[in-house]
């Protein structure tokens, strides 16, 4: 009770001074009055009373004074006085406050903004109830090098009635059999919208355990048990797409036109409720053709499942392992069904991991190597700050022994320069957390494709935390340094020294050593990014396989529902026809899938005289490319054997095709390909029966999927000879205008063509490439920025050390120079001092580099970690910017007047 | 006149205790009722008497009141508080010791 009292009394004079100041002189005015009213009672004139009371109180000044340090605590008045007295220091020195603040704000800035990417994308779990029950189950071909890859949906349907592990096992598809390509044209009012869609089974959402927030979920009915000849016309907004395209206004129950037919909107999903970072904008229910489903050969299903509560993970492993000793046993077939053993091409087999690393993926050793980096940074920044406090100190040195002598604390000016640490430490973190908000809201709207789960990166409670401790350790750490520099064994003689300061060797071994810590960090970062700078730039060098100068490209979509096949030809021709007969188009062609970033195809096509490995006559081929126009002309492709397309080709009726030299070589491994014939499914692009297409010539290859990744095999249809299209395709534009010019005009083409089809991703092709590379580059960018600051730092070290001994050793220069030492022995002297601490630094840093760069191979592309050009390099950077640094000290200290410099006691 | 400095170390606190332990009083009633009732011996000083009100206030031994004296103006009257009467035992006890003490050191010599 007292305890509170007190509490809340010391809260109030320290809070509330104003109305305690007043109430303390009403309270010594009383007293005053009273004083006057007594002498005037006996008898005293007035005047004479209030001066006789007034005498005899004495100091009013002095005893309000003293009430006032009655009412002060002590502890927190100290604190308050310290902070105030701290100030007023550091505004006196506005350079060093400002370059201590501003360096702690960039390393605690850099710290925390990093550090909300690991937090949000790495630790924070999942948003769905028990996040760590969820599994992601993938196809793996590592014979063929094909990895995360979808289920067929007859291996789905096994593994959901065969396990024990699971309480649910659910569907999604985003392109093959969901009908769609992840992407659906939805009409509201006048506007055709482009939105991201999803399909998914009503399984999917009893794994996930997310319910709409109105409305409901997809039934059993309505997906696995459909028997319709599309999907059931309903579907599921977003809450995002919701507000933005409609207003939040009362939908469920109403009809909204998808893909050019109406859908009843059943329900709409919580905010932020997605799957695998789809930025899924519409929820559609999965239907399987009975055809697709099934087809053991179409890897169309990405599966999701719920593990059954207090089931680990390695249970369900080891559970599917044993599935996969006889899978095909089990279901009672020997057709491509998934196994342990993966002996052949055509083999996959099983593989479940956390549904968060699903996610996370391969982003998830960039972001690591990015905090690793700003670590790094923070502690160049650190090393840069103790020695610029211990210069400081040194300098202060008198003022503390004096202080000392005069009766201040070894604790309390312990207090006093912790207190100078925190006070910069939190201008610094605050400052820090600024830029740190603002630089990942930047990042999230710079790259909005990069960073997997961009909506769960806020600054939240552990941020805040790490912020709070980056911040505390470093005020700290400030404090001991100081004082352990304002330490002095003889006080007496610390005041004899004068204003020169101390210079103890001790100190100046302190003061190398940070910076030759400094400069391996710096090493270290600028190696690191020397490397990813060469990835970004062996991988925008990659030749993918045509010409992508001034072609500029777009997709669009002609909805399968109110559309046929031959229609869907004749409007695309003449979207290409219009666009070819503007002015400063030099060719237009249309294709089904845009490289070098499309989705691979997997489709089995049976080959003429061919055997497959495991005996079949047909082969699993990557990439089907379906084509209108001059696509080879136009893309700049070279045929390297045969003939491109021709316009002949359209009226014949021998079908022809064209492979590419990846195709050529795996299937029909150095013959001539010329002559022999494939059978595609004619229902992957709109025909209506399958035909035999012969092979007419050979393409070089072209990079599909990701320009890193080695070409697939590719097969060519001409879509002209059949004059059926496919609904979705990317018009590809020759020409030698921006695309951002020929914007209006296309738009208004693909309105006469179709008025419900937007103009989806009207881009350059420049632009689809750096797309592409998007996260190498935003790492290599990230680290740039961080090698740069940390090498900034370093050679604000290296030049901070070597000015402060020139001036601790003026007199001796000064000496020198009288004794006739040459100026630019001086000058050498100095800048070798300056050099061989980077030397040193260097050979620790390249050490360290040679021990952690082999953790970011992995994220390198076509040069190898130990490359030689790019230490050369590094090295030739860093001694060039210690050539700087040394070289101004080294220079004003060879300018010395030997005359002023021995004065100048 | 006694000054208060010449009060024994601490005595100033008992005092203020003792004398607002019977009803709230506010400074300057202080002052008169500890002049009058030690036959005009002890004198306490305004610059005395504040800081020390303050101080046991602080220490949540008083609590202070604005409340209008018998002429009308406002005054503030401090009180004793529950760990104040307690402090006021102590303090009293203490006093006995030492006055007995000092005594028998008196007497005895």
């Amino acid at each position: 009770m007292r305890m509170l009292d007190k509490v809340r009394l010391r809260l109030r004079s320290l809070f509330r001074r104003p109305s305690v100041e007043f109430e303390l002189e009403t309270e010594l005015r009383f007293h005053l009055d009273q004083l006057i009213e007594e002498n005037i009672s006996s008898g005293m004139p007035p005047e004479e009373a209030r001066r006789a009371a007034q005498r005899m109180i004495g100091g009013v000044a002095q005893c309000k004074e003293e009430c006032r340090d009655m009412l002060r605590v002590n502890f927190v008045e100290d604190l308050v006085q310290d902070v105030r007295y701290t100030i007023r220091s550091l505004a006196k020195s506005p350079g060093f406050t400002g370059v201590v603040v501003a360096t702690l704000a960039l390393g605690i800035g850099a710290n925390i903004a990093i550090f909300t990417i690991v937090h949000g994308v790495l630790l924070r779990p999942l948003d769905y109830p028990k996040p760590d029950q969820l599994m992601y189950l993938t196809a793996e071909a590592p014979a063929i090098g094909g990895t995360g890859s979808a289920l067929s949906a007859p291996e789905y349907i096994e593994f959901r009635q065969m396990n024990r592990s699971f309480a649910a096992v659910g569907a999604y598809s985003t392109g093959g059999a969901a009908y769609t390509t992840g992407e659906v044209n939805l009409t509201t009012g006048d506007r055709p919208l482009r939105v991201r869609s999803i399909s998914v089974d009503a399984h999917l959402l009893k794994a996930l355990s997310i319910q709409p927030e109105q409305g409901r979920f997809f039934g059993d009915e309505e997906t696995a048990r459909w028997t319709g000849t599309l999907p059931p016309p309903i579907a599921i907004l977003s809450h995002e797409l919701w507000r933005t395209a409609f207003g939040q206004r009362p939908l469920v129950g109403q009809k909204v036109e998808i893909e050019g037919r109406p859908h009843e909107i059943v329900g709409i999903m919580p905010p932020g409720a997605d799957v695998m970072d789809n930025h899924t904008q519409v929820w559609l229910p999965l239907w399987l053709h009975p055809n697709m489903a099934r087809q053991r050969e179409a890897h169309v299903l990405y599966v999701i499942a719920r593990l059954k509560d207090g089931v680990i993970a390695e249970v369900a492993q080891t559970e599917l392992s044993a599935f996969l000793e006889n899978w095909g046993d089990r279901v009672g077939t020997t057709d491509h069904v998934p196994t342990n053993r993966p002996l052949r091409s055509v083999d996959h087999t099983l593989q479940l991991r956390a549904l968060q690393d699903a996610i996370v993926g391969n982003a998830s050793r960039p972001i690591w190597v990015l905090q690793a980096a700003v670590g790094f940074v923070l502690l160049i920044v650190c090393a840069n700050l103790a020695n610029l406090v211990m210069a400081r100190a040194g300098s202060r040195r008198r003022e503390f022994v004096l202080r000392i002598a005069l009766g201040a604390s070894r604790g309390r000016l312990l207090r006093q320069s912790v207190t100078e640490g925190a006070v910069m430490s939190v201008a610094g973190g605050i400052l820090g957390l600024w830029l740190a908000s603002a630089g990942v809201r930047a990042l999230i709207r710079a790259y909005p494709t990069s960073i997997p789960r961009p909506s769960e990166l806020t600054i939240n409670l552990p941020v805040l935390l790490v912020a709070l401790g980056l911040s505390t350790g470093t005020a700290l750490l400030f404090g001991f340094v100081a004082l352990g520099r304002g330490r002095t064994s003889s006080m007496a003689a610390a005041l004899k020294e004068g204003a020169r300061g101390s210079s103890g060797a001790g100190r100046h071994y302190a003061r190398r050593g940070l910076v030759i810590a400094q400069v391996a960090f710096a090493v270290m970062l600028v190696i690191g990014t020397g490397l990813l700078v060469q990835t970004v730039y062996n991988l925008t060098r990659i030749d993918a396989g045509f010409d992508r100068s001034r072609l500029a490209t777009f997709s669009m979509t002609l909805p399968m529902a109110n559309s046929e096949p031959e229609a869907r030809a004749q409007a695309y021709q003449r979207v290409l026809d219009r666009l070819r007969s503007l002015p400063g188009v030099l060719g237009t062609a249309a294709m089904s899938g845009l490289p070098p970033n499309r989705t691979p195809d997997v489709i089995a096509t049976p080959i003429e005289n061919y055997t497959s490995d495991d005996g079949r006559p047909f082969a699993i081929i990557d990439y089907y490319q379906f084509v209108m126009g001059d696509y080879f002309g136009t893309m700049g492709i070279p045929i390297v054997a045969g003939r491109g397309f021709e316009r002949t080709d359209t009226a014949s009726q021998g079908k022809v095709a064209i492979v590419n030299e990846t195709l050529a070589k795996r299937i029909w491994k150095g013959q001539n390909p010329i002559g022999h014939r494939l059978r595609p499914p004619g229902g992957s692009f709109g025909a209506s029966d399958d035909v035999w297409h012969t092979v007419i010539g050979v393409a070089k290859d072209v990079r599909q999927r990701g320009v890193e990744r080695p070409a697939g095999t590719e097969f060519y249809v001409s879509l002209d000879q059949h004059g059926v299209a496919p609904p979705s395709m990317n018009v590809v534009i020759r020409t030698t205008l921006p695309p951002a010019a020929l914007s209006g005009t296309i738009q208004q083409v693909v309105r006469e063509v179709d008025a419900a089809v937007p103009v989806v991703r009207l881009r350059d092709m420049d632009s689809v490439f750096a797309e592409s590379i998007r996260r190498p580059r935003l790492l290599a960018q990230l680290l740039g920025a961080f090698a740069g600051l940390g090498l900034l730092l370093a050679a604000i070290g290296t030049y901070g050390v070597l000015s402060y001994m020139v001036t601790e050793r003026r007199r001796e220069i000064g000496i020198r120079l009288a004794l006739g030492a040459t100026r630019s022995h001086v000058l050498t002297q100095i800048m070798k001092q300056g050099l061989q601490v980077t030397a040193l630094g260097v050979t620790i840093g390249l050490a360290g580099a040679l021990a952690v760069t082999r953790l970011i191979a992995s994220l390198l592309f076509g040069v190898q970690p130990t490359d030689i050009v790019t230490i050369a390099f590094v090295i030739a950077t860093i001694t060039a910017v210690a050539v700087v640094a040394s070289w101004l000290p080294a220079w004003r200290a060879s300018r010395l007047d030997p005359n002023v410099a021995l004065r100048d006691e | 006149m006694a000054k208060p400095t010449d009060l024994v170390q601490g005595t100033l606190d008992l005092l203020i205790l003792k004398t607002i332990s019977l009803e709230p009083k506010h400074g300057w009633a202080i002052a008169k009722r500890i002049q009058q009732v030690s036959q005009e011996a002890l004198q306490i000083q305004q610059g005395s008497l504040y800081p020390a009100l303050h101080r046991l206030e602080q220490q949540a031994w008083i609590k202070a009141e604005w409340r209008p004296t018998e002429t009308g103006r406002m005054a503030k009257f401090y009180s004793l508080t529950h760990s104040g009467r307690k402090q006021l035992e102590r303090e009293l006890a203490n006093w006995a010791r030492l006055s007995t003490a000092i005594n028998i050191v008196v007497q005895e010599a």
